[in-house]
């Protein structure tokens, strides 16, 4: 699977008066972990309903390859782009989840092939024959995704994809966020989890206001205290247990925390 | 377009029976005249009514745009294929008759359209509600009005999300008779089963603040009433009932 | 304490459902708890706040085994997303927030000096007069706390409540529960969010499949956190520390 270069240049966008993006310039490149965090009102869903051509910028232009977004139509995008909603009750139609899921591929003229995979990947293989509503909330958000992954998108966005979910379906969402950016699918994540975000990224562009506000490597973003303070974040659990210790190597991702505590001695009982 | 659009006009502060009874008035005067002169009078009542809401540019709209398909049956079924004497306008032969008939018949359509629409875009949901639980209705009652007076912004909003997933996830819109109905599922199954799977909260939710309770409502801010829209909502019902009593009589003799 | 619910060997089976959703719970809410009740999604942690509520199967429907006293004169619920929790028929927070009372027939001062006192507590006052559809999803959840708390129920149950919420507005909705416990009321929250459930909890229930499988002290229940699940597999020894803070106390240097 090959990703595509997302391009933002110089992109401006107002609702009426109100301008929600001034001047954005952002450029993910193929097979790169993205996410896009910020205090509510920066501009960041604007900006992704932009990449997929639910509206026009009022100014700049916004490339998918070598597409130039202006020219397209949202459903032409799903094409190339596979867009996650936050709520995942605003598509969920169809008979049974295996069916739902299986709706995008059948509308880019794909076969069902893959979507028994996706289910399992997420946990609902037990599930795939049920109504979408008779699966709780979670899940449904679940099924939603896995819906997007089954296009096989070379662009994968997704708006605050862990909001609601336990621990063990965060973890699968991250499992499958990584094979396929392994695989070179570009991955542009809206998000407030910053743990979700230790994660499954690489890169963090922090939007404030309509700009952006910075644009740096997760491990170092996540260990700027002051810089998260600003934007209204704090430091996630893995950052803040290796500031605290001053673990070697900034680890952000749980496994990397565990391994630069390996050996460490332990106090049998709290204090 | 459709649904409450707030304002200070007179409408909006009139009491929301009174806004509601001369709606009513218009609708049910719509059903019972039928003489032309009677119906442009009526037109102009309803023209005249949207007007006191500040909302007649947007109603009028709306209901030309909701009114004409009807209209254009209308002068289909009695234009062209109505009675002698015809009349020729450019290359077609309309009945004249057939075209009076058309006009009063759309100018009914107009108003009750005109009437609605108004009585929507001024009764704000909420003073309705305090409205009716000062008169002492039971919640239950209020509520289904009352929400059927937001149900469709609501409902539209709600769609315009559902078409945007939908579109994402490829499905194209247009194209030929059998695309658009297959189209259908995708779009309408989401707007009544996601709309359902709320329902099923909010009356949980109202439910634990007492939407249930057999006590009678306390209402808080009911809208002032006077004795003088009292009169006029007595006034518009001896009307209505004066304009059916004249229908009766006429159609006798 | 005298418990406000007591459910003995309690099971539950929605309407329709194949199997129970809840079997064999035994537990106690007493006043000043702030019990939560975690499990994968399933397990059945917002039926048991149903059942503990009175609301399954009075509302809900569906079939109620074992025994379940409620003592509480009443009870408040709270889900996950704000926006369906509303009434859609007020145009201010403070007439939001004042439905319950009004919904029971309080006198008109009461019913007002219940809404201040809610919004004092949930430190809402700035919103009074804003209007519902306009406030951010942080606000909006506390205006629906605030609107159950109005009631002065003696059990308030929330599911889930941040799920939507930015991390700011999460924080600040649980740093007001254990205020609410301590002015005498049972508070139980179903929750995935061990984090910030461990820095509130008082007592703690993980149910599996439907049944009780783990209950006691959060720091024996909530050890999912994730400095718990760091410290254990970097091989720290029970019981494990559920917050950064306690990580970094036990490590020896």
């Amino acid at each position: 699977m090959i990703g595509c270069e997302v391009r933002v240049t110089a992109v401006r966008f107002a609702y009426g008066e109100r301008e929600a993006l001034r001047g954005i310039d952002l450029a993910v490149g193929a097979g790169e972990r993205v996410a896009l965090v910020g205090p509510n009102g920066a501009g960041k869903t604007t900006l992704t309903r932009l990449l997929v051509a639910l509206r026009r910028p009022t100014a700049g232009r916004v490339t998918v390859g070598d597409w130039d977004v202006a020219t397209k139509r949202p459903d032409e995008m799903a094409r190339r782009v596979g867009y996650a909603f936050q709520h995942a009750d605003q598509q969920l139609f169809a008979r049974t989840v295996a069916d739902d899921v299986a709706f995008g591929p059948r509308c880019l003229g794909r076969g069902r092939a893959g979507v028994a995979s996706v289910l399992d990947e997420l946990g609902l293989g037990g599930v795939a024959d049920l109504h979408p509503y008779d699966v709780p909330a979670p899940a449904r958000k679940l099924v939603a995704l896995a819906g997007v992954l089954a296009m096989e998108p070379a662009v994968l966005i997704l708006d605050e994809p862990t909001a609601g979910l336990d621990r063990v379906q965060r973890s699968r969402v991250v499992a499958a966020l990584r094979r396929r950016a392994d695989a070179g699918v570009t991955v542009l994540a809206v998000s407030h989890d910053l743990g979700f975000v230790a994660e499954a990224a690489d890169r963090i562009v922090a939007m404030r206001e309509g700009r952006v506000a910075t644009d740096r490597p997760a491990r170092e973003l996540l260990y700027d205290r002051e810089a998260l303070a600003a934007l209204g974040l704090r430091p996630p659990t893995t950052a803040q247990i290796g500031m605290a210790l001053g673990l070697p190597g900034s680890p952000i991702r749980a496994h990397e925390v565990v391994d630069a505590l390996r050996g460490t001695r332990w106090k049998e009982m709290p204090e | 377009m459709i649904g409450y659009v707030p304002g200070a006009s007179p409408l909006h502060r009139a009491h929301p029976y009174t806004t509601l009874a001369l709606a009513g008035a218009l609708l049910l005067g719509a059903f019972a005249l039928t003489q032309p002169l009677e119906v442009w009078l009526l037109v102009a009542a309803a023209v005249a009514f949207s007007a006191s809401g500040g909302v007649l540019r947007s109603s009028a709209r709306t209901a030309f745009l909701l009114s004409l398909p009807i209209w254009a049956l209308l002068f289909v079924l009695h234009g062209l294929l109505g009675a002698d004497p015809r009349t020729t306008v450019g290359p077609l032969s309309l009945s004249v008759p057939g075209i009076a008939r058309a006009l009063v018949l759309g100018g009914r359509v107009t108003a009750i359209v005109l009437a609605f629409l108004t009585a929507l875009a001024t009764t704000s949901p909420h003073r309705l509600v305090e409205a009716m639980t000062a008169r002492g209705v039971p919640f239950g009652r209020t509520f289904l009005l009352a929400s059927t007076l937001t149900v469709l912004p609501r409902m539209r909003e709600r769609a315009a999300r559902i078409l945007e997933a939908q579109q994402c996830r490829g499905l194209r819109l247009g194209g030929s008779a059998i695309a658009r109905l297959r189209a259908l599922g995708p779009l309408a199954l989401p707007l009544v089963l996601g709309a359902l799977a709320e329902v099923d909260e909010q009356v949980l939710a109202l439910d634990a603040r007492g939407a249930a309770s057999a006590a009678r409502r306390t209402a808080l801010d009911p809208p002032p009433d006077s004795s003088a829209q009292r009169s006029l909502r007595a006034f518009l019902l001896v009307l209505v009932v004066a304009a059916y009593g004249w229908k009766f009589w006429r159609m006798r003799g | 304490m005298t418990a406000l619910v007591e459910l003995e060997r309690a099971g539950f089976t929605y309407p329709g459902a194949r199997s129970p959703a809840l079997s064999d719970v035994s537990l106690d809410i007493a006043a000043g708890d702030v019990l939560v009740v975690t499990g994968e999604a399933g397990a059945g942690a917002s039926t048991l706040l149903l059942v503990a509520t009175g609301f399954a199967p009075r509302v809900v429907g569906g079939k109620l085994s074992g025994q379940r006293r409620i003592a509480a004169r009443r009870c408040g619920v709270v889900f996950a997303r704000p926006w369906t929790q509303l009434t859609g028929l007020c145009s201010t927070v403070r007439d939001e927030i004042a439905f319950g009372p009004a919904s029971f027939g309080l006198p008109r001062q009461a019913v007002l000096d219940a809404a201040e006192r809610a919004m004092r507590e949930l430190r809402i006052a700035h919103l009074a007069e804003r209007e519902p559809s306009q406030l951010s999803g942080g606000e909006l959840q506390r205006v629906v706390v605030a609107a159950a708390l109005a009631l002065d129920p003696e059990v308030l149950a929330l599911d889930d409540p941040a799920a939507e919420l930015d991390p700011e507005a999460a924080d600040a909705l649980y740093d007001v529960l254990p205020a609410i416990a301590a002015a005498g009321k049972a508070v139980v929250v179903a929750t995935p969010d061990l984090e910030r459930a461990a820095r509130v909890a008082t007592r703690a229930v993980t149910l599996e499949h439907g049944r009780i499988a783990a209950r006691g002290a959060p720091a024996d229940v909530l050890d999912g956190t994730e400095p718990a699940l760091v410290a254990r597999a970097a091989g720290c020894p029970r019981p494990y520390p559920l917050d950064v803070p306690a990580l970094v106390r036990r490590v020896r240097r």
